[in-house]
């Protein structure tokens, strides 16, 4: 058998190389023709294609790749591609997979990622597959506009009329509680020296700032004008002041008024007239404020600046 | 095997031999096995989680104040929980289409693959029996059961789309009060207060008021405020508004305070011992709560004694002391806020509309849950709000699950029953929320036209739980307990939400 091969032509090694080359060309080419999505990425890849790029603020950044980063890259993003498709990038998205594009611009009833997301979640072609969390009313239409509009990548969020509300997610401070040790800094001493004369009086509002809390109404009538003097140092932290039922009164007016952080106070049962109310007048910060006794005329400049004013109603 | 008969010497010999094995345990305890056991007990005292927020108190005052992660929006929190679950079909979530198809054979689209608590066969779709009218500055759907809560719709966030994965009663309460739907995690008011603490040192942090119809109470019983995993002084206490506040909280006939003072300084003496021997914080935290117990002897029985309130307040609520009901708790609940309790908890019973008995008919039972809380739950929110009392407080209305749009025929033939009710449903239920950091006159989800299923913006239990741990002030991935190894949480394992949409 060895034989039967000794008469013919050799071939040389170039002649060989570069019929390898060709065929492999021939077969990229081919799987070019036949899977558009690696046909991109070859063009991509040699830099006869521009890549596609999604802006910042556009609809696509901001509205329609959350939603893919959310319910579809689990299984089409770096980890999985299955079915060759990647929705993690605007040029992956466009470039779509194994089956061809998925986005046909401008018209979502073509674009097989709109078809297989509105599929009856019953039907086994439905995306997400079955036990994912499926897409909102409100997620589809996203992207429904958004293809609409030409499934651009640069198309800014309010170019696309009619898209339902954005939710923001709340965003959770991060505790930096060196920074917050600085701020407090200043008054600590004077905060847990009066901490301990006046327990369950004073508290930070929180463990992220330094600003101060004073709820003294658990205390009743034993609280009073001079014990909220006493407080004199930590009057620019104090954002809200309970004296609901203490013993204060207007003699503590002038120190009320000049709390500047104060937002909330609340003077119910107290014998407060008038005249705090008055004093209240310079108090910018103050949003709430809870009142014993008050003629309307002296809450009007109040109420006017949009504090939300509360009377005590009941006879006690 | 011992003799038939036990000798009293024998008997007192034995008693005698197993108390010294105890001591001789104990005593070598203090320094093997019980040195480590100590150290695991102290350990969970001084819990040391990933989040890097500690929540160590002195424990002597395991209740004192703390503050929460960042500045919250509310400060306290009011839960009323209408045990059984009343029908959102029937109060807030109108659906005409229902109506249309009342009678009518439910599609097997709704019950292929489902499960539910009784429905068996094909069920009869059941239109909503009583009707509905828009109402508030949104022309907000509301049926006519609820004329008192109507008139504060403005100051409502109605969640439509709430859903849960239970569809009997004890699990689900358990679900809603603890976060899981198994026995043995702590709930929120146990969360709250070990987060927080509690502004007043002479209450508990957390009370309980149950209430109810002629009805089933409590399905999932007293874990549903239990601490679970917490340190057990975190867990709800219950407060009666009829008789005594609290068993036993009162000192026994011809026993006198200055006689229980001496007891308890006697008592506090040995536990100071025993502490100073084995050093376990739980021994200090006991001598807390008795001291806790003492003083609330008097504040306590003040809080609670609503006789204390203008007739004319007494009135707006429906409320007529000395008896139980919903309308005393919510007087209470009031006074309770004032005082600075940090978590209360309201409980009524008996909203399990199935139909089949007359107190579960939709058109009898229901009817009367409606006239039970309807007014003294609008009085509550109307107090709340004039002494502006709102502004930092949390209020929170709703059952564990919602009632199917199907009409529930376990129990006989629909045709011969003249009681009318739904099944236990879970794919779509209502509550309300109001207070501090909470958006007014909202609706919030949709279900869709047979009220079956949510169609737009769910929300789960978990994220109601998250919602509300952000307007406390915390994130609730960081609110958090070392326990069998994990980071335990209010929320669970599964990624929560907090529902933005609604927060102002």
């Amino acid at each position: 058998m060895v034989g039967s091969f000794a008469g013919t032509r050799r071939v040389s090694a170039s002649a060989y190389f570069s019929g390898v080359a060709m065929a492999t060309l021939l077969g990229i080419a081919a799987a070019m023709f036949l899977r558009p999505a690696f046909g991109h990425t070859v063009l991509q890849l040699v830099g006869l294609e521009t890549v596609p790029q999604a802006a910042p603020g556009s609809f696509y950044t901001v509205r329609v790749a959350p939603l893919f980063e959310a319910h579809c890259i689990s299984c089409h993003g770096g980890e999985r591609q299955k079915a060759e498709l990647r929705l993690d990038s605007f040029a992956a998205v466009m470039r779509g997979g194994k089956h061809g594009a998925v986005i046909t611009p401008n018209i979502a009833k073509d674009s097989s990622l709109f078809t297989r997301i509105t599929l009856p979640a019953t039907d086994d072609r439905a995306m997400p597959p079955s036990g994912k969390t499926p897409l909102s009313k409100d997620d589809v239409t996203v992207i429904r506009l958004w293809i609409a509009a030409g499934a651009s990548g640069t198309l800014p969020v309010k170019a696309i009329k009619g898209a339902p509300a954005l939710v923001v997610p709340v965003k959770m401070p991060e505790l930096d509680l060196a920074a917050v040790q600085r701020q407090r800094a200043p008054l600590a001493n004077e905060v847990s020296r009066l901490q301990g004369r006046f327990p369950g009086v004073i508290h930070y509002d929180s463990r992220s700032s330094a600003d101060l809390e004073i709820d003294a109404s658990l205390k009743g009538a034993a609280f009073g004008d001079s014990d909220l003097k006493a407080l004199l140092p930590l009057r620019d932290r104090i954002v809200s002041a309970n004296l609901s039922g203490t013993g204060v009164t207007d003699a503590s007016a002038p120190l009320l008024a000049s709390m500047k952080s104060l937002r909330v106070l609340r003077l119910m049962n107290t014998k407060t007239t008038d005249a705090t109310v008055a004093a209240l007048a310079s108090s910018k910060r103050l949003k709430v404020l809870a009142v014993a006794k008050a003629t309307p005329a002296a809450l009007a400049p109040l109420r006017q600046r949009g504090v939300r004013v509360y009377e005590d109603v009941d006879v006690r | 095997m011992m003799g038939k008969v036990e000798s009293q010497s024998d008997l007192l010999q034995r008693l005698h031999c197993q108390a010294q094995n105890r001591r001789q345990f104990v005593g070598w305890g203090a320094g093997g096995l019980g040195a480590f056991f100590m150290n695991t007990a102290y350990a969970a005292q001084q819990p040391a989680t990933s989040s890097g927020l500690t929540f160590k108190r002195d424990p002597s005052t395991p209740l004192s104040v703390l503050p929460p992660q960042f500045p919250a929006k509310v400060k306290r929190v009011i839960y009323l929980h209408m045990g059984g679950a009343p029908s959102q079909l029937e109060l807030f979530d109108h659906k005409p289409t229902l109506s249309r198809f009342n009678g009518h054979d439910c599609p097997q689209s709704f019950l292929k693959g489902k499960r539910f608590a009784f429905i068996r066969g094909v069920p009869k779709m059941l239109g909503p029996m009583f009707p509905f009218h828009q109402t508030g500055k949104n022309g907000t759907w509301i049926s006519d059961r609820l004329p008192h809560t109507e008139r504060l719709i403005d100051d409502l966030c109605l969640i439509k789309s709430m859903k849960t994965d239970q569809f009997n009663h004890a699990p689900a309460q358990l679900l809603v009060q603890t976060g899981d739907a198994r026995t043995g995690h702590a709930s929120l008011g146990s969360w709250v207060t070990y987060g927080l603490g509690s502004e007043n040192q002479n209450l508990p942090g957390f009370i309980v008021l149950a209430s109810s119809g002629p009805g089933p109470t409590a399905n999932a019983g007293k874990p549903l405020w239990g601490s679970g995993f917490l340190p057990s002084v975190y867990q709800g206490v219950e407060c009666r508004s009829a008789g005594e506040p609290v068993l036993y909280l009162n000192n026994p006939h011809d026993v006198s305070r200055t006689q229980r003072r001496h007891v308890l300084d006697a008592v506090d003496e040995i536990n100071r011992q025993t502490h100073a021997e084995f050093g376990n914080p739980e021994t200090v935290a006991r001598i807390a709560q008795y001291e806790l117990a003492f003083r609330m002897q008097v504040e306590a029985t003040e809080a609670m004694d609503i006789r204390r309130e203008p007739a004319a307040v007494l009135a707006r609520y429906g409320a007529e002391p000395g008896k139980n009901s919903y309308a005393n708790n919510c007087v209470v609940a009031r006074r309770l806020a004032e005082r600075g309790v940090r978590f209360i908890q309201l409980y009524h019973w008996g909203w399990d509309s199935h139909g089949s008995p007359t107190d579960e008919g939709i058109n009898i039972g229901f009817v009367n849950r409606c006239r039970e809380t309807d007014q003294p739950t609008a009085a509550l929110l109307a107090d709340l709000k004039s002494r502006g009392l709102l502004e930092d407080t949390l209020v929170i209305w709703g059952g564990e699950f919602g009632r199917t749009p199907m009409e529930d025929n376990h129990g006989g033939s629909n045709e011969i029953s003249k009681y009318i009710g739904r099944d236990h449903h879970t794919a779509a239920f209502t509550i309300w929320m109001t207070g501090g950091g909470v958006k007014s006159g909202m609706v919030y989800g949709e279900t869709d036209d047979m009220g079956y299923e949510v169609v737009k913006d769910p929300v789960e239990v978990r994220d109601l739980h998250a919602t509300i741990l952000y307007l406390l002030g915390f994130d609730y991935q960081k609110l958090n307990y070392p326990y069998q190894g994990l980071d335990q949480k209010l929320t669970g394992v599964k990624p929560a939400r907090v529902v933005s949409e609604i927060l102002t």
